[in-house]
């Protein structure tokens, strides 16, 4: 029984979406009920992750045949790596939309539950056509729901994401196919599990090269990595905030999870042949996204740097070759989704009200919006990394974990999240904190409703338990990412 | 009489088409009542054809009286399968549109059962000269179909390029056969394949220059390049419905006799053609996007996105490659009837259903004309977005099964780099498939192209439905019902197989 839980937890959104598209109810029933569904979901993610051994591999694991003549099959499990990210999609999405309460219509909250049903199987595919299946199809939503609800030059910002995250995922099909032809050729039956697929052996190193990349490019769009960001810029400005908050805090955490899940162990030798140049890019990435964010003056855009930003440095994290780094990543790629969620939303909310979108609009807002700063202001913290809360301990392992990688690069790392905390706070004194000029207009802004308050009241939370307590967490991971590391460098050092 | 029954589909089509033909004299039958008879004929024609599908047969019935030049097997039948339900829902997609355009008389619908007829004979030839006439039937049919739309100044133009090209490329096609004759001395398949066999290469030098110049009236009939610059303008000329019908069902014909010429007779030398080939398929992929981001009207871009989809079955086509007295990629084959069905619903679909909104507003012509349709009629959009997904190849629809088999069978005879091409071409196309779902969803419909009074509870919606559920059952086939027995992929892929098997027995 337990089994099928992740099956009714991937599908239950969508088949609730379907319902809710055929039946003429009014907004708020339909809300109120894809509310419902995401809370339900939520309580099964719980008892799963109480269920959860940390120790053992994957679990709760379903093997059906979908296309037999070309073994393709419907296989999903969970182990410790999603397990996490699980957790932290069924958390943020519920609460997410407490704050995205009013004001949007039907299609909204359908494209909502899609969303977060391509995003969960996704997340626990293990067979690769059925995670690209998902993979493309959670785009899908987000695609109708920037064109209908976006703002500016939506169409063209549509289509141009669309195109370009897709044409990604399209040479990753190749790759992928190419992989079950390797494995059609050495084995003589065909298969795309990623278990299967690891134990091919014929490939020679450059055509690894190849496909590593294939991979590479799919993925490092949806984070995104320099270069492949130019889509951000446009798609954060004019999309709504359900669907940025969707980009930023859950599709572009798991292109990174893609990354450990599929890349990384299909292609061990390339991964630690690369590795260094991957950690430079990251830092690169880190550094020049948060110089870039400190020249911005629209709101929205600068958070699009800062969260490009910090996933470079997940990125940096994951390819340092310890366990430091890819726990620290583990750990910030949570971090990261509940700080930037909801600075992203509460930004979105500012927003709706004020109507202004640069930072040298606002300021004021503390005084008119004590609880809202107040939550902003941990959050930003947060983002920035200060002792206490959790993005603290992400990065502080991370930076060892690039320390142990190499020096230098670990001295680089620890000076660059300096620019981050500077664009962060700056932003704050001056939108925040500091007065509005004398003879502007008129600020329009409320307080947080207990709604939304409730909303946030987990986040905060978890901000300061996960910064005070990391081990409850790390527990849960730690045993896999240790296991999955020692094979790793293992295969890759025999090959 | 046993053999009697395979006949049946076949005569089932001819005997009503002429029944048909006597209908249309009288003026006081409506159109109404051909659309029913018609449909009455292919339903029937449809099961039995149907009845033999999972059995594996190879029979030329009543072979003194036919002199051995149609063969009825399991790989005929599945082709006559698709091309009666490629001509029903047609007629069924279209039959609004049919009803209220006046040019349509009840003499269309025999000529489309004579196309239909040809078409299957072409699929059931077992000789060139059969399979000439065969082809020459159904392109007839189909270039007065082309002509029908009198409401339109470009229909001259489409009628004439198309009977003069299509007779010229003929030609080539008579010519080629001529040359096999003059080397094989017979034009029967099986002949061409023994001769093949016994003889050095030396020989063989005339029936190869025959055999490619039939393969030019493939390339031609399928649209590939160099003789692709014909579709645009033919498919803007032609009324709707037909060009729904040339799309899908008449590109399945063609497929059709050339898979059985290919995969049976001719393998042996079927590597000679590849660097061909190759050329061909890059330039056709290269030239259909081409002239597919370029249009502004629906109707040629969905023809210009035709060409290419052409460029992916020949993918398939140069992945089938023969050593040691047989095909090695056998799988190749599957792949291409495959993509046939795939692209047969998705291409019925999106024709079909922009015939279904031209036939009441007249107007809907342009990308911009489509504006808004997602808010006057949510039904039809939603319809249509996944047939354009599907065309695409988006996960989720019977298109994306399709590519992935084809692109598989692709890399895994080693076209790494026309795959490669093949995915970029594929990119691009999801600009134009996109930008279509993009003006239906994200914009106000236009002043001029609102009309009220829309009734969508008739045939032709509940066609399209059908179309679009079996868009979807294809994509996810089994995955969303594990326990329930539906038609899944799986299914139709044994179907292929079976189908191939018969080819030699």
């Amino acid at each position: 029984m337990s089994a099928d839980i992740l099956s009714f937890i991937i599908f239950l959104p969508a088949i609730v979406a379907l319902g809710l598209m055929i039946t003429t109810r009014d907004v708020n029933t339909i809300r109120n009920i894809a509310f419902l569904t995401t809370t339900v979901i939520l309580a099964l993610v719980l008892k799963l992750y109480l269920e959860f051994e940390p120790s053992s591999g994957m679990q709760f694991v379903t093997n059906v045949i979908w296309i037999e003549t070309y073994g393709i099959n419907y296989y999903i499990g969970l182990d410790g790596i999603s397990l996490t990210i699980l957790m932290m999609i069924a958390i943020l999405i519920p609460t997410s939309y407490l704050l995205l309460w009013e004001g949007k219509t039907k299609g909204y909250w359908i494209n909502m539950l899609l969303v977060q049903s391509g995003v969960t199987g996704a997340l626990l595919s293990l067979d690769v056509i059925l995670f690209y299946f998902f993979w493309e199809v959670m785009l899908l939503p987000v695609f109708l729901m920037i064109g209908q609800y976006g703002f500016g030059n939506k169409v063209f910002t549509t289509i141009k994401v669309t195109v370009y995250t897709m044409a990604g995922s399209l040479l990753m099909l190749v790759a992928i196919l190419y992989l079950g032809v390797a494995h059609h050729n050495e084995f003589g039956i065909w298969s795309f599990s990623y278990d299967k697929l690891m134990q091919i052996s014929t490939l020679e190193y450059n055509t690894k090269v190849w496909l590593f990349l294939a991979f590479l490019i799919a993925f490092a769009i949806k984070i995104p990595l320099f270069p492949l960001h130019t889509w951000i810029m446009e798609t954060y400005k004019n999309a709504p905030t359900g669907a940025v908050f969707l980009l930023s805090s859950i599709m572009a955490k798991l292109g990174v999870y893609a990354v450990l899940r599929f890349m990384i162990p299909l292609f061990p030798e390339v991964y630690i042949e690369f590795s260094t140049w991957f950690v430079i890019i990251g830092l690169f990435g880190l550094v020049y996204f948060g110089i870039a964010a400190l020249m911005q003056d629209d709101i929205k855009r600068m958070f699009a740097y800062s969260s490009a930003s910090h996933l470079s440095f997940i990125a940096a994290g994951i390819f340092s070759l310890n366990s430091y780094g890819i726990n620290g990543a583990l750990y910030l790629i949570i971090a990261h989704a509940i700080a930037t969620g909801a600075l992203f939303l509460l930004v979105g909310l500012m927003q709706e009200q004020t109507g202004f979108k640069t930072i040298k609009d606002l300021g004021g807002i503390a005084k008119k919006a004590p609880i809202f700063t107040f939550v902003f202001a941990v959050m930003l913290f947060a983002n920035v990394g200060l002792p206490g809360t959790n993005g603290f301990v992400s990065e502080l392992l991370i930076i060892f974990g690039v320390f142990n990688f190499n020096i230098y690069l670990g001295i680089v790392a620890a000076l660059s999240v300096i620019i981050g905390a500077s664009y962060m706070l700056w932003m704050f004194q001056r939108a925040i904190l500091q007065d509005r000029p004398e003879g502007s207009a008129e600020l329009k802004m409320r307080d947080l409703k207990i709604k939304e308050i409730v909303g946030l009241v987990p986040w905060v939370v978890l901000v300061f338990v996960m910064g005070f307590y990391p081990e409850v967490f790390i527990d849960k991971f730690e045993p896999t990412v240790t296991h999955y590391l020692q094979d790793i460098l293992q295969i890759g050092a025999t090959r | 009489m046993s053999n009697f029954i395979y006949l049946i589909p076949t005569l089932l089509v001819l005997f009503g088409a002429i029944a048909l033909l006597f209908m249309s004299m009288y003026e006081k039958i409506s159109v109404k009542s051909h659309i029913f008879v018609s449909s009455l004929f292919l339903i029937a024609a449809l099961v039995f054809a149907l009845l033999n599908a999972n059995t594996l047969y190879s029979v030329q019935p009543y072979e003194s009286f036919f002199n051995n030049v149609l063969t009825f097997d399991t790989f005929s039948n599945f082709f006559n399968i698709l091309l009666i339900l490629g001509t029903l829902l047609t007629i069924l997609i279209g039959e609004h549109y049919l009803q209220h355009r006046s040019y349509f008389k009840g003499e269309f619908f025999s000529i489309l059962l004579f196309a239909l007829f040809g078409m299957m004979v072409l699929a059931q030839a077992n000789e060139l000269i059969t399979a000439f006439i065969a082809l020459e039937i159904a392109s007839f049919s189909v270039y007065i179909m082309v002509g029908y739309n009198s409401d339109d100044s470009k229909r001259v133009e489409a009628i004439f390029k198309y009977l003069v090209l299509g007779a010229f490329i003929g030609t080539f096609f008579l010519l080629g056969l001529v040359l096999v004759f003059g080397s094989v001395s017979s034009t029967n398949l099986s002949d061409i394949y023994s001769y093949i066999m016994t003889n050095s290469s030396e020989n063989l030098e005339l029936l190869y220059i025959g055999l490619t110049l039939i393969l030019f009236t493939f390339l031609f009939k399928i649209a590939a390049f160099p003789f692709q610059s014909w579709v645009l303008d033919i498919y803007r000329g032609a009324p709707m419905i037909i060009t729904a019908y040339m799309a899908s069902t008449f590109k399945i014909a063609i497929f059709s006799f050339f898979l059985r010429l290919i995969l049976d007779y001719i393998a042996p030398i079927i590597d000679f053609w590849d660097t061909v080939l190759e050329v061909v398929i890059i330039l056709t992929l290269l030239f259909g996007t081409w002239l597919a981001i370029t249009q502004d009207i629906v109707k040629r871009m969905l023809a210009a996105s035709s060409i290419v989809h052409t460029g992916y079955l020949l993918l398939a086509f140069i992945a089938l490659s023969y050593t040691n007295g047989e095909i090695v990629n056998m799988d190749a084959a599957y792949s291409i009837m495959f993509y046939l069905i795939a692209y047969l619903v998705s291409a019925l679909g999106a024709f079909g259903l922009a015939s279904h909104i031209i036939s009441e507003t007249n107007i809907k012509v342009t990308f911009d004309d489509f504006k808004g349709l997602a808010k006057q009629r949510p039904f039809l959009a939603a319809m249509m977005t996944i047939f354009m997904l599907s065309l695409a190849g988006i996960p989720g629809t019977i298109g994306f099964i399709g590519k992935v088999y084809v692109f598989t069978e692709a890399l895994k005879a080693g076209y790494v780099a026309l795959a490669v091409f093949a995915i970029f071409a594929t990119i691009v196309s999801m600009y134009y498939y996109l930008r279509l779902i993009a003006v239906m969803y994200f914009y106000p419909p236009k002043e001029e192209c609102i009309s009220e009074d829309f009734n969508d509870s008739r045939v032709s919606t509940y066609a399209i439905l059908f179309v679009a559920i079996l868009t979807i059952v294809g994509g996810i086939g089994s995955a969303v019902v594990f326990f329930i027995p539906v038609l899944n992929i799986d299914t139709l892929i044994n179907f292929a197989q079976l189908a191939v098997k018969s080819l030699f027995l």
